[in-house]
C-alpha cells in the first residue's frame, strides 16, 4: 500500500479512529496497531507477512534470552556474547540469502566465465522483501542495546510485535529505536493536544515532493540513464542534478509523510533528514542525509569495529569500511558498493585535508567564498556519487559520465521548466527553519474549515501536478 | 473494559511540556462540540493551550472532510483513471463522485488547473468508448459483408517514399523499446526515407494502463501529433504482472488474464488503424530474456501479439526470438553475425539489448518493412558486423505457448 492513494486514506482513516479509541486500552490498542500493520505490509504480499512474524518470534527470543544471560549489574557474560553474536549472524543470513545470495552467485558465475569456464547461474528468482532491511536493522540494534545493557528492559512480545512491524515505518523507515519507540507505548498520549498541524504539513510537504517533484524529476532522469549514448552532454549533466533532487524527494517525501501519519497516530519518530544538500562537507552531508542509518552504522558498526580508538590508520580503515558497508546495505550491486567506496574514500580524504588545512592556517580567502567552495565540492561529489547509485551496472554509470565530456546529442529534455525546478529544490535546502515552523504556526491559527480547504486544494494541486498513478518510493527497493 | 490506570498522558513533543494545567479557556478542547455546535467549531479559529494541537474528534474531522472534498475536486481525474484501469465497482463509485461534483462543480477548480497547465483532460476523448467504437464499426462491417473479408483484407498501400517525400516513422514502447528504438531511429533516419520520431516510456506496457495510459497516448498524442505512417510498437517486458479486471485481481497467465490482455492488445492495434489503409502498424514481438532478468519467458504475450496481428492486415509481426533467439527460439545472450563473428546481444540484466542486439534487430525489422514498403529509394547499407546470419528466418506461425 503506497501512501499517497485513496487505499491508504481510507486505511488510514480507520486506523486513525481505531488508534484514539482504543488508546486508553493497552492491549487492544496495541492488537489493534499490529494487526493494522500487518495488514499494510500483507497489502503487498502476504507472504512477506510470515518473514516479519518470523522475525519478530526470533529477535524477541533473542533479546530475552540476552537480557537473561546477563550479569547480575548488567554485565555481559560470555554467553550474552554468544547470544548476541548468533542474533546478528541470524539476521544478516535472513537479509544476505535475500538480498545478496544472487548476487553472489552471478558474481562467481561471471567470474568462472570470464576464466573460460563456461556455466550459467542458477535462476533462483528471490524476491526481496519490501523492508526487509529496515526492519532487520532495528531488530539488530535491539538485541544489541539489551546486549549492550543500553537497553535494560526487554519488551514484551507484543510489544516487540508493534515496535518492529508499525506500518509508518516498516517499509523504508526511519530506522527508529527501541529507546526511542517503546516509551511512547507505554505513555499515552493526550488525545485533546494531537499534533495536527505539524502533521499535516509534513504530509502535504511529502506527497508534494514525491508525486510532483519526484516523479517530474523521473522524466529525465530515466531516459538519460536509460540509454546514456543518445542524450547530449547538457541532458546528462541535468539529468544527474535532476537525480539528486529525485531521490531526495522521493525518500524525503516518503520520510515527512512517515513522520506526519505517526504524529497524527501519538507516535514521534526521529528526524531523518536535514536540508543535506546544504552540507558543506561530506561529513556533513552525512550527518544531514538519512540521519537514522549514519547513526545506525556509526553505532552498530564503525565503532564496533573500534572507531577512532587506535591510530589514526586504523580510524580511517574503519571509516571506509563502514561507508563500504553501509553502501552495500543498499543493494546487491557493484555500484553501490563503489558508491560507498566513494564515500568512505572522501571522509578519509577530508579529514587528511582537515589535518593539513590546520597546520597550514588559513589561506586569507573571504570565508564566504570558502563556504560557497566547499558547498559547491561537497554537492559536487554527492553528485558524483549518485551517478553509481542510480546507474544499473558500473559501466553505465561510466557511460553516463563519459557522456558529460562528449558532443552530440540533443537538449529537448532540459527545459526552462527543469531548471527552475532543480534551482528551486537545492534553494530550499537553505531556507531557515523558522519560516517552515511560521507557516505551520499560521496554518495552525486558522479555522477548522479553512484547514479542510487548504488540506484538499493541497492534494488536489498534488493530483493534478504529479503523473498518472504513482511509482513505488525508490527505498522501497532496500 | 476500563482504561488502564497505569496510562498517563503524556505530551507528543520530545521534550516535556512545562505548561501548567489551568482552568479551559473559551474555545479550549476538551469537548468543544459540548459547548458549540459543529457548524461552529469548525468555522471559529481554534484556540488550544499547546499551539498546533486538535483534540482527536476535530482532526478525524478534518481528515475525512478534507479527504472528502480532495475527492470532489479530483473526481474527474479519479475517474480517467478508473476507467483506464477497467476498476470494477471503484469505477462506479468514482462515476457516481464525478456526476455530484458536477453538478455542484467543484471538478471546475482542477479543469482550470489542467487548462493552465495545457493538459487535455477532455473526457470527450475516452479510450474506452473510443476503442469500443472502433470495435463495434470493425462487427457492424464484418456482420453486414462477407466475416472473412476484413480478415483477409490487402494490408495497407504505402506510397513510396522519397528523400523529398519520406514516410512518418513513429518507434516507441516500454525501455526495451528505447534500447531497440534508438537504433532503429538512426537506421530509420540513415535510410533517408523516413522521418523517425522515438517515443518510449520506461516501466510501462498495456497491463498498467494506471502508470501510463499507451491507447489514450496514442489517441492524444502520438496519431494526432505525429501522424504516422508507420509505426514500430514493442512491449511485453513489464507486463507479466498481475492485472485488475472489473475490480478484481487477475492472475498472471490466468484464463481471465490472458483474455484481457488479447483483448487490450487487439482493442490497441484497433485504434492504430487508419481509416484509408495507409498507416502500416509493425510489431515487434517482446525480447527473450535471460537467466536472473526477473522477467517471465515473454512467449504468452508474444503469441497473443502475433495471433491478433494475424487477424489484422495492418499489423504485422515481426518474429524477434527468431532473430534474437538460438535456433530453437529460446533466449542467447550472444549470437553469430553476419559477419562471422559472435557478440553479447544484451546488457548485463539480460532483459534490455544493448547495441549489438538492438541493431541486429533494427536491420531484421528493416527487412521486414521492406515486404510492404517500396524502399529502392533508402540509402542505409547494413554492415555484416550488425546484421543476423541469413539463415536466420523469422516464423510463420507461433507455436501455442505451453
Amino acid at each position: 500500500m503506497l501512501f499517497p492513494t485513496i487505499d491508504f486514506a481510507v486505511f488510514f482513516v480507520v486506523v486513525f479512529t481505531g488508534n484514539w479509541l482504543l488508546r486508553p486500552y493497552a492491549k487492544p490498542w496495541r492488537f489493534f496497531i499490529l494487526g493494522s500493520s500487518l495488514f499494510f505490509y500483507g497489502y503487498w504480499s502476504t507472504s512477506y507477512v510470515f518473514l516479519l512474524l518470523a522475525s519478530i518470534g526470533a529477535n524477541w527470543f533473542f533479546g530475552r534470552s540476552v537480557h537473561d544471560s546477563l550479569g547480575p549489574d548488567g554485565e555481559r557474560t560470555v554467553r550474552s556474547r554468544w547470544l548476541v553474536r548468533i542474533a546478528v549472524v541470524f539476521n544478516l543470513g535472513v537479509l544476505g540469502y535475500f538480498k545478496y545470495f544472487e548476487f553472489f552467485l552471478t558474481s562467481i558465475y561471471d567470474r568462472l566465465n570470464s576464466l573460460g569456464i563456461h556455466a550459467n547461474a542458477p535462476v533462483l528468482n528471490v524476491v526481496l522483501p519490501i523492508g526487509i532491511s529496515f526492519f532487520t536493522f532495528q531488530a539488530i540494534s535491539y538485541v544489541i542495546d539489551i546486549g549492550r545493557n543500553q537497553w535494560k528492559r526487554p519488551m514484551t512480545l507484543l510489544d516487540f510485535a508493534v515496535y518492529l512491524s508499525f506500518f509508518a515505518h516498516l517499509v523504508a523507515g526511519p530506522i527508529v529505536r527501541a529507546s526511542e519507540f517503546a516509551w511512547q507505548l507505554d505513555n499515552r498520549p493526550d488525545p485533546r493536544f494531537v499534533e495536527s498541524s505539524e502533521a499535516f504539513m509534513l504530509i502535504v510537504r511529502g506527497m508534494f515532493k514525491k508525486v510532483v517533484v519526484s516523479s517530474y524529476m523521473a522524466t529525465v532522469v530515466d531516459p538519460v540513464f536509460q540509454l546514456p549514448s543518445a542524450h547530449s552532454s547538457w541532458e546528462t549533466f541535468w539529468a544527474i542534478l535532476a537525480y539528486a533532487i529525485q531521490i531526495y524527494a522521493d525518500f524525503g517525501g516518503y520520510t515527512d509523510i512517515a513522520i506526519g501519519v505517526a504524529l497524527l497516530l501519538g507516535i514521534r519518530f526521529p528526524q531523518n533528514f536535514d536540508a543535506p544538500y546544504r552540507a558543506l562537507s561530506v561529513q556533513d552531508f552525512w550527518r544531514r542525509w538519512h540521519m537514522t542509518l549514519s547513526r545506525w552504522l556509526r553505532d552498530y558498526l564503525y565503532i564496533p569495529l573500534g572507531g577512532n580508538r587506535g591510530s589514526v590508520a586504523f580510524t580511517y580503515r574503519n571509516l571506509f569500511l563502514t561507508m563500504l558497508i553501509g553502501g552495500l546495505w543498499h543493494g546487491a550491486n557493484w555500484t553501490f558498493v563503489i558508491w560507498g567506496a566513494i564515500y568512505g574514500g572522501v571522509l578519509v580524504a577530508e579529514r587528511i585535508v582537515k589535518g593539513w588545512w590546520a597546520q597550514r592556517g588559513a589561506l586569507g580567502l573571504p570565508p564566504q567564498l570558502v563556504k560557497t567552495l566547499q558547498w559547491a565540492l561537497t554537492f559536487g561529489i554527492v553528485c558524483f556519487a549518485w551517478v553509481f547509485f542510480r546507474a544499473q551496472s558500473v559501466n553505465q554509470a561510466l557511460e553516463v559520465l563519459g557522456r558529460l565530456f562528449s558532443s552530440g546529442g540533443g537538449s529537448g529534455l532540459v527545459t526552462p521548466l527543469l531548471i527552475v525546478t532543480i534551482v528551486a529544490m537545492v534553494a530550499s535546502q537553505f531556507v531557515p527553519p523558522r519560516i517552515p515552523e511560521r507557516v505551520t504556526a499560521e496554518f495552525a491559527k486558522l479555522a477548522p474549515i479553512l484547514q479542510i480547504v487548504a488540506l484538499a486544494f493541497g492534494v488536489m494541486l498534488v493530483n493534478a501536478l504529479g503523473p498518472e498513478g504513482i511509482a513505488p518510493f525508490i527505498y522501497f527497493q532496500f | 473494559m476500563r482504561p488502564s490506570a497505569r496510562y498517563p498522558f503524556r505530551s507528543m513533543s520530545p521534550e516535556p511540556t512545562s505548561t501548567p494545567p489551568r482552568a479551559p479557556v473559551t474555545g479550549e478542547s476538551p469537548s468543544p462540540r459540548r459547548r458549540r455546535g459543529l457548524l461552529r467549531t469548525l468555522v471559529r479559529p481554534f484556540r488550544p493551550s499547546r499551539t498546533g494541537t486538535m483534540p482527536a474528534g476535530l482532526v478525524l474531522m478534518i481528515v475525512v472532510l478534507a479527504l472528502g472534498v480532495a475527492a470532489f475536486l479530483n473526481a474527474d481525474a479519479t475517474l480517467r483513471k478508473s476507467k483506464a484501469k477497467g476498476d470494477g465497482w471503484r469505477q462506479e463509485v468514482a462515476q457516481m463522485v464525478a456526476s455530484v461534483s458536477d453538478a455542484v462543480g467543484l471538478n471546475r477548480a482542477r479543469e482550470g488547473v489542467d487548462q493552465a497547465m495545457g493538459r487535455n483532460q477532455d473526457n470527450s476523448v475516452s479510450v474506452d468508448d473510443l476503442l469500443a467504437q472502433k470495435l463495434a464499426e470493425t462487427d457492424s462491417a464484418a456482420a453486414q459483408a462477407d466475416p472473412q473479408a476484413t480478415r483477409v483484407a490487402a494490408p495497407p498501400k504505402l506510397r513510396q517514399p522519397t528523400p523529398d517525400a519520406p514516410l512518418r516513422f513513429w518507434v516507441g514502447g516500454d525501455s526495451v523499446a528505447g534500447t531497440y528504438g534508438t537504433s532503429m531511429q538512426r537506421i530509420a533516419n540513415e535510410t533517408g526515407v523516413f522521418t523517425p520520431t522515438l517515443d518510449y516510456r520506461v516501466s510501462t506496457g498495456l497491463a498498467r494502463p494506471d502508470y501510463f495510459n499507451w491507447p489514450e497516448h496514442f489517441v492524444k498524442d502520438v496519431l494526432p501529433g505525429v501522424q504516422p505512417d508507420v509505426m514500430v510498437l514493442m512491449f511485453g517486458a513489464n507486463d507479466s504482472q498481475n492485472m485488475v479486471i472489473d475490480g478484481k485481481p487477475a492472475e498472471r497467465f490466468s484464463e481471465p488474464w490472458l483474455t484481457e490482455y488479447r483483448r487490450r492488445v487487439g482493442a490497441t492495434m484497433d485504434l492504430l488503424r487508419s481509416e484509408n489503409n495507409d498507416r502500416m502498424i509493425i510489431w515487434v514481438g517482446a525480447a527473450p530474456t535471460g537467466p536472473n532478468s526477473g522477467v517471465a519467458t515473454l512467449d504468452k504475450e508474444n503469441y497473443i501479439y502475433w495471433s491478433e496481428a494475424q487477424k489484422r492486415p495492418w499489423v504485422t509481426y515481426v518474429d524477434t526470438w527468431a532473430i534474437l533467439g538460438t535456433p530453437d527460439y529460446t533466449y542467447a545472450g550472444s549470437a553469430p553475425y553476419a559477419d562471422g563473428q559472435t557478440r553479447n546481444m544484451y546488457q548485463k540484466d539480460n532483459v534490455h539489448l544493448a547495441t549489438t542486439g538492438a541493431d541486429r534487430l533494427s536491420w531484421a525489422t528493416l527487412s521486414h518493412i521492406g515486404r510492404f514498403v517500396d524502399l529502392s529509394l533508402s540509402k542505409a547499407v547494413a554492415p555484416a558486423s550488425q546484421l543476423a546470419p541469413a539463415t536466420v528466418k523469422e516464423r510463420d506461425t507461433l507455436p501455442v505457448p505451453t
